[in-house]
């Protein structure tokens, strides 16, 4: 083993001049385990600060910082398997453009026309996962309610009626902020048609399905006749959605989660 | 069933009203014929929650309880008030984990069983809870730091939820897993004041990640064999 003389001839002045050796100088604890006094010292300072800030202000790997930041854990653990749901629907969706022009190009060539491009081409959708995550929320805060539940019960997709039948706004579709709150709006009093009786056992729960959104949305139906012909244009353009059905993107934890847990508790 | 009976133990260590509560929550039958009251959920988490912190046995096996109650809760009703209570209480205790290391080294050491046990069963979408790396990375590193070190209580617990959910750790975050080892092996070199008990266990901690997170056969005779014997 090399004496301290022979290792510090071993570098280079500026090393020296710290006053340690290189070596001793990475080692972030001396002999009685405490913090040595150079560079790594102020580094050990900033690593305990920021384990004490972390639990606050935890950002993901992948860089979403323009992501809302959740104080606290409940809230980013549902915020990242929104996320989480959202990319694996924004994957389904592109499938499925993809296969939809496929075929429809298939179809075109061999009738003699080679150009048409009707459906919709990935290019013109909806990315910005910020704004899939707040239509995403929206379009749960609609599905969680006791109303969707009976609908989908009563009504199979295959028997749905465009403007008879209430329509899930598609997500993937540009539309204007405006624009896609409206449909929201629209969709989720269409909805009500749907509402369980009130009764007794029936009113806390109806109550608790409700929230401020539908509320606000009622209100402004009622006294908004001047908009009324904005609203059926507005209608009208979610009957003109393309092929794909719009709902086919799903949110809710029940669709996504299985239970496989075998829990025996006899 | 070769788990059940160790289950029954512990769910005879409640009283008897909890008792009830809690095996009615976990067959399900709750949750079953009607959308479940908030406030049931509620209590069942901070139930499970005030027992893990008591009870290290139990620390071990509440993750798989909580799993079974999350994925029931959104199955039936898409909610998920159980975990959201639970992961409050989760981070409330984390927020107040130094002064339970001072009252009681017992009770801390529970808290990160339960806390790891949660990260290993807890997954969405079969990934583990982003939130709770670095909370978990705090709570281990805190195990590794000398005063730590010094109570094998501490070094046994560290060591064990390496064992169970290192490797994933460390695909969350590779760095932090870095600094943690980084500390193990200034602890195991240069404290003075540590068993030899609890340098056996750091030595073969040290072995089990360079291995990839798996002890070699000849580690595995040298750290185990005494046991058969």
């Amino acid at each position: 083993m090399l004496s301290y003389q022979q290792l510090t001839h071993l570098h280079p002045v500026s090393s020296r001049s710290k006053g340690s050796l290189r070596w001793s100088c990475s080692r972030k604890r001396g002999l009685d385990g405490s913090l040595r006094r150079c560079d790594g010292q102020e580094k050990a300072d900033q690593s305990q600060r920021c384990a004490e800030n972390r639990s606050s202000s935890f950002t993901t790997p992948e860089g979403d910082g323009p992501m809302s930041r959740c104080a606290d854990w409940a809230s980013e653990v549902e915020q990242e398997e929104m996320r989480m749901g959202v990319r694996q629907d924004v994957q389904r969706y592109r499938r499925r453009i993809l296969t939809a022009d496929f075929n429809e190009r298939e179809r075109k060539t061999s009738s003699g026309s080679s150009e048409c491009r009707d459906s919709p081409i990935p290019a013109d959708m909806e990315t910005d996962e910020a704004v899939l995550m707040r239509r995403q929320k929206q379009i749960n805060y609609g599905k969680n309610t006791l109303a969707y539940d009976r609908y989908i019960k009563e009504v199979p997709k295959h028997l749905r009626q465009p403007g008879v039948h209430p329509r899930t706004p598609n997500k993937f579709k540009k539309y204007s902020r405006r624009s896609w709150d409206q449909q929201i709006r629209l969709w989720k009093v269409k909805l009500h048609a749907w509402d369980p009786p009130v009764q007794e056992g029936n009113d806390l729960q109806a109550i608790d399905e409700m929230d401020l959104d539908d509320v606000m949305e009622i209100e402004l139906e009622a006294c908004d006749s001047a908009e009324s012909e904005e609203n059926t244009q507005c209608s009208k353009n979610t009957k003109d959605t393309a092929s794909i059905p719009a709902d086919s993107c799903t949110g809710t934890p029940s669709k996504v989660m299985k239970t496989e847990a075998n829990f025996d508790l006899s | 069933m070769e788990n059940s009976s160790k289950e029954d133990y512990r769910i005879q260590s409640f009283d008897i009203e909890t008792q009830k509560l809690l095996k009615t929550a976990l067959k399900g039958q709750l949750l079953q014929f009607h959308k479940p009251s908030a406030v049931d959920l509620e209590k069942v988490s901070n139930v499970i929650v005030d027992q893990s912190l008591k009870d290290q046995v139990f620390s071990k096996e509440s993750g798989r309880i909580c799993y079974t109650i999350v994925q029931a809760e959104a199955k039936q009703s898409n909610g998920n008030v159980f975990r959201r209570n639970l992961l409050n209480r989760m981070q409330k205790e984390f927020k107040a984990r130094e002064e339970t290391r001072s009252r009681s080294i017992q009770e801390w050491v529970c808290y990160v069983t339960f806390m790891c046990n949660i990260f290993d069963y807890l997954k969405v979408n079969n990934m583990p809870m982003m939130a709770l790396v670095h909370p978990v990375f705090d709570c281990l590193l805190r195990l590794a730091q000398p005063d730590a070190l010094q109570n094998e209580e501490e070094v046994d617990c560290l060591v064990l939820q390496l064992h169970r959910i290192g490797d994933q750790l460390e695909k969350m975050n590779e760095q932090r897993m870095d600094e943690l080892f980084f500390m193990l092996r200034d602890g195991f070199l240069l404290q003075q004041n540590l068993s030899s008990m609890a340098r056996l266990l750091l030595l073969e901690i040290l072995e089990f990640r360079a291995g990839g997170w798996r002890l070699s056969e000849t580690a595995h005779k040298y750290y185990y064999s005494e046991v058969a014997d």
